[in-house]
């Protein structure tokens, strides 16, 4: 198959999301009962993290704006 | 692609144009293998040798930084300022891509500073969800 000619940014949308939570949520399902302790939260943002494919808005920087505050 | 996406990209492209033996360590490599996690800077671990020395200020310029500069004389690291976002460049004896997360793990257990020790129990929960998903058909991304 030839490699998608639209830029990932471009080709993300709301449908790609959607797709996102419910491979999400089917992991998250399939993998809470071996980590019961793991917060479920953190679980589903570290599925989320993983699975978001690259390219598409992920921001992981912090930017300090003046002495002590920080923004994503 | 976001700024930071953007960012760690044309970094990767630098650090393979000027052939500098480094791998990225740190909060930024742990990001970049899918942990929710946030940094200030960049941390690079390079093997120590003067090619390598030299490398770094092609890499530099390929930046638009400064050349890397002492950061303070506690630490033989340098950095380099100028591009997005600093990036600390440590020497050691090692080479080859990206720190794996367990490693990553272990720097910061052994560093024990706050900083450190806060994101330990993110990464530690990360690690076991991508060892899960390896054993269970490697539906970790590429």
């Amino acid at each position: 198959m030839a490699a998608p000619s639209v830029p990932a940014e471009l080709a993300w949308s709301s449908a790609h999301a959607e797709d996102l939570v419910a491979e999400v949520q089917a992991l998250y399902e399939r993998l809470r009962p071996r980590f019961p302790e793991m917060d479920p939260g953190d679980l589903k943002l570290i599925l989320e993290c993983m699975l978001r494919p690259w390219g598409t808005g992920r921001g992981f920087f912090l930017r300090q704006i003046r002495p002590g505050v920080y923004v994503p | 692609m976001s700024p930071d996406e953007e960012f760690l990209t044309t970094l990767l492209k630098a650090l393979n144009a000027s052939g500098v033996e480094a791998i990225i360590v740190g909060n930024a490599g742990a990001a970049l293998q899918g942990a929710p996690v946030t940094t200030q800077d960049v941390d690079l671990l390079v093997r120590d040798t003067p090619l390598n020395r030299e490398k770094l200020e092609t890499l530099s310029r390929a930046l638009g930084a400064a050349r890397p500069a002492a950061i303070s004389e506690l630490t033989t690291a340098v950095r380099i300022t100028g591009a997005a976002f600093p990036i600390d460049i440590l020497f050691d004896s090692m080479s080859g891509g990206l720190q794996s997360l367990d490693d990553i793990i272990r720097s910061k257990e052994a560093a024990g500073r706050p900083k450190d020790t806060a994101v330990l129990p993110i990464l530690r929960d990360t690690l076991r969800v991508q060892q899960a998903l390896d054993q269970s058909g490697g539906e970790t991304p590429t």
